[in-house]
């Protein structure tokens, strides 16, 4: 069951086009995976999907509801946005960013009850990071934000998470942990997940369904095997490319040098 | 959390209550509470008259501190930067320009609070415009728009300043200097109901000025309709500054410190810190009037002087602090 879709989504910043027509389709329960070269829209998508940046064309359907119809309010009850970071000018505690999440469900975003906390602390627990509730989450490294915005998604609730380049630019030992965080709670809360990532080995490991952005539109969508070919991947990424499998069997990603 | 914000809000108000006293009985003249209540004769009614004027002045330096700690406060979340200023968004100009101008154009002095209101506002929603792009308010051109129109307004107002004269001169540094002196009964009246609504609209604001601390990309994707939030945010700031301006003239600092200095009190939860703020807010400018009351009696001060040589040391004592 597709569980959301986009057709023809335009989106711009000023006069600088940032989508200029995306189809996707994600179907419920499936982790999808966004990849393009920089300055392909892929955060950008993901930001219209979360209802950050207005969409100027095109339509997303959530259950097959329009979306720019629907409160809100009621998105973010639905649809969780984690960020590849943010910048935290004024100090605060990790449990407090935590409980944000769940401000959509709350009458005038307030958002401390003791059901809250208690749903917040269980969101901590399971991304390890319920030792840092009371800390300030503008000290935290890299990867603890990283993964104090991930309980955030939990603690909201939503069934579709968005995720920035979840594992960018943490050491690899904090983005195996990361990842299997990620990989166990998609499958305990059954939630559907769309990641942008630059990682093509990583999106054929992890993702049910690649959607493979070039200059604002879908250049390809479908399963990783028949997307990451080395044609798609030329036509992406301008990198000649060749296709190995280890010793594991799974398919690795070579590229070999900019395409001519 | 709910006590340590009853504990909070306890501590400001009794602050602004010593404040209060303090207001109410220092000055040129010491006002002796006995004298006041049971005093027979001259003494008696000395003691009434000084009352009956600085009742007036001491409410109307509570609305005013008030008024500015809180759309600074409230501005500092919408704008996620600690460094915002009611007084940066081109507001105070626009107000001392429009009374400057009904000025010079012969108008009543009773209708200079009624033309610095009209400048703020017609200054915020130029700013406000200005600061528009793509059909949202953008918050890094806000803060630009604003300091573009206060650099105009300053340099309006210098050119007016230089063409004028006698009254017309001392009734224009009232306005960029700030002062307390003309309080009555009635404006403090005229000022109360802006303060009130618009500081209830910043308080029920509070949970969403939380999500805008943290960004206004969080805000969004938490569900909140962030044009919608920025401009009411804006407007009721706005109407705060230029109300407070309309009254007391441009008086700096309280909007910029009494923020920092309470965030670093009771930490930076909207719902606390906007309160306490305006409490704090309204305590300071109190005290600060007292003091430029009586430091020099009975000459007076500029009160704006004033909270300027006391906020830039304690500004300076913070930063030195977090070092």
């Amino acid at each position: 069951m597709t569980i959301l879709r986009a057709r023809g989504l335009e989106a711009s910043y000023g006069p600088t086009p940032a989508l200029a027509g995306v189809d996707a389709d994600v179907e419920k329960g499936e982790i999808a995976a966004v990849l393009g070269e920089n300055g392909s829209g892929k955060s950008t998508l993901l930001k219209v999907l979360a209802r950050i940046v207005p969409a100027s064309a095109g339509e997303v359907r959530l259950d097959d509801r329009p979306l720019a119809s629907m409160p809100r309010r009621e998105t973010a009850r639905r649809i969780a946005y984690v960020p590849q970071s943010v910048d935290l000018v004024f100090p605060i505690r990790a449990l407090d960013l935590v409980l944000q999440g769940r401000a959509p469900h709350n009458r005038g975003f307030a958002s401390d009850s003791p059901e809250d906390r208690r749903r917040a602390l269980e969101a901590m627990r399971a991304c390890d990071v319920e030792s840092l509730a009371e800390r300030d989450a503008s000290a935290l490294s890299g990867g603890e934000q990283r993964r104090v915005f991930l309980a955030r998604a939990l603690a909201q609730d939503a069934d579709v998470w968005l995720l920035d380049e979840p594992a960018s630019g943490l050491d690899p030992r904090h983005r195996l942990e990361l990842l299997e965080i990620l990989a166990r709670a998609h499958r305990e809360r059954r939630a559907t997940i769309l990641l942008v990532t630059h990682e093509i080995d990583l999106a054929a490991d992890l993702a049910d369904r690649v959607l493979l952005l070039r200059s604002g539109r879908t250049l390809a969508q479908g399963p990783p095997a028949e997307v990451l070919t080395p044609e798609n991947l030329r036509r992406a990424f301008s990198v000649e490319s060749r296709i190995e499998v280890d010793s594991a069997g799974r398919r690795r990603w070579v590229p070999v040098a900019p395409a001519r | 959390m709910t006590r340590g914000r009853a504990g909070a809000l306890a501590v400001a108000a009794a602050l602004l209550l010593l404040s209060l006293a303090l207001g109410f009985l220092a000055g040129g003249v010491r006002l002796s509470l006995p004298d006041l209540f049971s005093g027979q004769g001259p003494a008696g009614e000395t003691a009434r008259l000084i009352a009956s004027l600085r009742f007036p002045r001491v409410l109307l330096a509570a609305l005013v501190g008030g008024c500015l700690a809180l759309a600074g406060a409230a501005l500092q979340a919408l704008l996620k930067n600690p460094l915002a200023d009611p007084f940066l968004l081109g507001t105070s100009g626009g107000a001392a320009t429009g009374a400057a101008l009904a000025v010079m154009a012969g108008l009543s002095p009773f209708l200079s609070p009624a033309a610095a209101f009209a400048g703020a506002v017609v200054a915020s929603l130029g700013v406000a415009a200005m600061a528009r792009r793509g059909g949202r308010l953008d918050l890094q051109r806000l803060l630009l728009a604003g300091l573009i129109a206060n650099a105009f307004f300053s340099a309006l107002l210098l050119l007016v300043f230089s063409v004028v004269s006698g009254e017309a001169a001392r009734t224009m540094i009232f306005w960029m200097m700030g002062s307390l002196a003309d309080a009555t009964p009635g404006r403090a009246l005229v000022l109360l109901p802006y303060a009130a609504a618009a500081g209830a609209v910043l308080l029920l604001s509070a949970s969403r000025l939380n999500l805008f601390a943290v960004g206004e990309e969080n805000a969004a994707a938490l569900g909140v309709d962030t044009e919608k939030s920025k401009g009411i945010v804006f407007l009721a700031a706005s109407l705060l500054t230029g109300a407070a301006v309309a009254f007391a003239g441009v008086i700096g600092f309280v909007g910029l410190l009494v923020p920092h200095a309470a965030r670093s009190a009771v930490g930076n939860d909207q719902r606390v810190l906007l309160p306490v703020s305006a409490i704090a807010g309204a305590a300071l400018l109190v005290a600060a009037d007292a003091l430029a009351r009586s430091l020099f009696a009975p000459a007076e001060l500029p009160i704006g002087a004033v909270t300027a040589a006391v906020g830039a040391p304690l500004f300076a004592w913070m930063l030195l602090r977090n070092r």
